[in-house]
């Protein structure tokens, strides 16, 4: 989330999160299956989901496969995970294999904004902290609703931050910050998911799971300090600079400035 | 009669008034079994929440009702729950089933888990008199020592129930006191033992050197000797009122001796509240500056054998020490840090890990608790988790968080690196953040806070799954806090000696009236009190029906 690296040359006028999001730094900071919550949250989002055995499930940013394996292991669901990074396909694929749950779990390489599913072929979505990585929030809302079956359900938990709050350390950055830079409002998502054909059904919040999370950034943080200092400020991270920036976040979070919610919504019928 | 039960009473209404029932203070949450801490023999127990803390409550028929904090923080208590992995059957037992738990240690077949760690005590001497013993061990006339072919006996009966053990701890009284306790330590090595840890005061470690050097030259790779050092403290109040005496510059002796022979040290501080849990960062910073050091144990004080008078509803618990623990070092450590072990029961034992570098004190200090970058409960909670993201990081996790875990140890360094696999920052960063982390495993300091159970605070319940174990000359392997509790160390310590041992009654407040001193510094019940038969028989709920 909350990246000390320096300002960045070409990246910058690309959508600014999924840049960085797909970048080296956040890829050393996050790992790259990481999500607020963890397991625990991924659960309650399949609860709510009210998923249960033989549900067609799509899990969009799928990353290694740790939720959509939960999904078919624990809720006996059938899901197919889409991710944009083939070398997370070909894990996960493997995880699918070696956990014995392949012939209900599949992975495949695929955007969200073109997901590379038929129309209506699924009875629940789930995308965890992915959907504010979107650079056209619209057109993934749009191909979310699409592939759900009318009456299908969608489970979105993602990071919340109130722009106009922001405190200057972390707004001055926001262009370099992973998922806070393009991450919205609560209200504001659900508008996204409402034009698009979608009816949110319930909102919650989990701003301890970015708290967590942010435990977790500074402790890799002085982990990379520890083995790879060089390498590190080689990427672009500061690590004079951030101290200043954790605490920034902390503070934003304990503000309630920057959170996590989790949202479900239905397809119209 | 020492204590009531606590009658809830509606107290008196107005006359004409009416009356109104009233809740209980406390939300029942286990039914279990446990003992009288004065006769011993097994009573009912159950398991309270008041005011945000446990309670264990029993009551003896004629002893009366007796409580003891057990947990000081319910929430972690409860959620400790989900830490609790299914037992392994061990290859062997060594007792029947016949009056049921505590009774028939052991192991028994209705055991839960095998042995983790099996401990050897090899004497009861000791060349120190601690105000605080749980073996009740001193300089004693009457105590006995195990010889050559007892020691390769309580080994072969190990190996047995374990077919490859993976850690033995000679313990005693002093084990470096016993003069044959390099051949005990090779007739260990000698088996399929993986590891073995000495448990001992120091003395001998800070004065000689040639023993240090006979110790070291055992230490190989896969058959590592670590030392297990008692260290409770930095202060000299400390030592004083738990050792009887200034042990600093032997210890500081002891330890450097270590790290020039190339020793692994636990430091084990015994947690005496108002005594030294002032001092719990103190031994972790102590620790880490110190070469020889690689982990800490923290273990509140255990009421059996010899210690100072205590209060049973104020003594110190695992989530007492993990709390202060935070708040001495808040700058590098959360409550949250810290994650129950699974193979045990769970509210027994907690543990974190760490990395650091740089010399604390230092700006440049740096420590990192393991926990903060991996979700540890994604891998080690056993009831939610029906699928895990990485069954080879759980492997390695359920090895680290585990009794028979030890720094110094093959299997504890390999563990670190294979966990480590979980970071993965993919390939994109041009970092490989596992390897490097698998190459900071020398640089990994683990903190274990284990609160054993003793005769006011033991259920049944924890006690089943107990999988650290004494072993005894006899060939019986009994859970460490069955020993200390319920009659057994009295027992084998009778048998061997020869000399009557009468059960040991706990120091606590409410007993005051009726104990008396033993000949070993403990106390036990005076005339009329005492226990009519060790290891008793359950007294309730026996299969007696009421007509």
């Amino acid at each position: 989330m909350n990246v000390p690296i320096q300002p960045p040359s070409a990246a910058e006028t690309k959508a600014c999160c999924a840049a960085a999001y797909g970048s080296d730094v956040v890829a050393l900071l996050l790992g790259e299956s990481y999500h607020p919550g963890g397991l625990g949250l991924t659960r309650r989002l399949a609860d709510r989901l009210r998923l249960s055995g033989g549900d067609r499930v799509l899990d969009v940013a799928s990353g290694r496969g740790a939720s959509a394996l939960l999904l078919s292991g624990e809720y006996d669901a059938d899901v197919t995970g889409v991710d944009l990074s083939p070398t997370n396909i070909a894990l996960a694929n493997d995880a699918a294999r070696s956990t014995g749950l392949a012939d209900q779990t599949r992975f495949e390489l695929g955007d969200a904004e073109r997901l590379p599913v038929g129309d209506a072929d699924f009875d629940a979505v789930v995308c965890e902290c992915a959907f504010c990585t979107f650079p056209d929030k619209p057109t993934a809302a749009a191909e979310l609703a699409r592939v759900l079956r009318p009456g299908g359900r969608l489970g979105i938990t993602d990071v919340t931050v109130d722009p106009t709050r922001l405190p200057p350390e972390l707004s001055g950055l926001s262009g370099r910050i992973a998922c806070v830079a393009d991450a919205r409002p609560l209200d504001e998502y659900t508008d996204i998911l409402t034009g698009a054909g979608l009816t949110a059904t319930r909102t919650e919040r989990h701003d301890a799971a970015i708290a967590a999370m942010l435990d977790q950034i500074e402790a890799r943080l002085m982990l990379v300090r520890m083995t790879a200092r060089d390498q590190a400020e080689a990427l672009g991270v500061d690590f004079d600079r951030a101290p200043t920036l954790i605490a920034a976040a902390r503070a934003a979070i304990g503000d309630g400035v920057i959170g996590y919610a989790l949202i479900t919504a239905q397809k119209t019928v | 009669m020492i204590g009531a039960e606590p009658a809830p009473s509606p107290g008196p209404a107005p006359t004409g008034a009416v009356l109104r029932k009233q809740d209980r203070d406390e939300v029942f949450i286990e039914y279990t079994k446990s003992i009288c801490p004065v006769c011993k023999v097994v009573v009912d127990g159950q398991v309270n929440i008041r005011d945000g803390k446990v309670y264990l409550r029993k009551r003896c028929r004629d002893h009366g009702v007796f409580e003891a904090l057990v947990y000081g923080d319910a929430q972690m208590y409860l959620d400790s729950a989900r830490f609790n992995k299914p037992g392994t059957i061990p290859l062997s037992f060594q007792t029947e089933v016949r009056d049921g738990c505590p009774s028939d240690c052991g192991l028994c077949p209705e055991h839960k888990q095998h042995a983790c760690l099996g401990i050897i005590e090899v004497n009861t001497g000791c060349n120190l008199d601690c105000p605080i013993c749980f073996a009740d061990s001193g300089h004693q006339p009457d105590g006995y020592s195990i010889t050559l072919e007892q020691c390769e006996r309580m080994l072969d009966v190990f190996v047995e129930s374990e077919g490859e053990a993976e850690v033995v701890m000679f313990s005693g009284g002093e084990p470096t006191i016993h003069k044959q306790i390099l051949e005990f330590i090779d007739a260990a090595q000698a088996r399929p033992i993986r590891s073995v840890n000495l448990n001992t005061n120091g003395l001998r470690l800070a004065s000689d050197k040639a023993f240090v050097a006979a110790l070291a030259q055992r230490n190989q790779p896969a058959w590592a000797v670590n030392i297990y050092l008692q260290f409770d403290g930095l202060e000299e109040r400390t030592h004083r009122e738990i050792r009887g005496r200034d042990l600093r510059a032997i210890k500081r002796r002891a330890l450097d001796n270590c790290a020039e022979a190339g020793l692994t040290v636990t430091l084990v501080a015994a947690v005496e509240r108002g005594v030294n849990d002032h001092e719990l960062g103190a031994i972790i910073e102590y620790g880490l500056a110190h070469p020889a050091v690689r982990s800490v144990s923290f273990q509140p004080v255990t009421h059996s054998g010899r210690h100072v008078e205590f209060d049973p509803l104020t003594r110190l618990t695992n989530s007492d020490i993990i709390h202060a623990i935070a708040q001495q070092l808040p700058d590098w450590f959360q409550a949250k840090d810290f994650f129950p072990v699974p193979c045990c029961f769970p509210a027994c034992r907690s543990i974190t890990y760490l990395l650091s570098e740089g010399t604390p004190g230092t700006p440049e200090f740096t420590v990192v608790p393991i926990p903060r970058l991996l979700n540890v409960e994604d891998y080690l909670d056993y009831i939610s988790n029906r699928v895990v993201p990485d069954l080879a990081v759980r492997e390695a996790l359920e090895k680290l968080w585990s009794a028979s875990a030890f720094m110094g140890t093959d299997t504890t360094r390999d563990r670190l690196a294979q966990a480590a696999a979980a970071l993965d920052c993919g390939d994109a960063c041009g970092i490989n953040l596992p390897e490097a982390v698998a190459n900071l495993t020398d640089r990994a300091f683990m903190i274990v806070v284990q609160d054993f159970q003793d005769p006011y605070t033991l259920n049944v319940k924890q006690l089943m799954k107990c999988c650290v174990e004494e072993i005894t000359p006899d060939g019986r392997l009994i859970p460490f806090c069955a020993y200390n509790s319920v009659g057994y160390r009295e027992q084998v310590r009778e048998h061997m000696s020869g000399v009557p041992v009468a059960d040991v009654v706990p120091n606590a407040l409410p007993l005051r009236p009726i104990l008396t001193d033993s000949p070993y510094g403990s106390k036990i019940a005076r005339n009329g009190h005492d226990g009519r038969s060790r290891s008793a028989a359950d007294a309730t709920n026996v299969g007696r029906r009421i007509r």
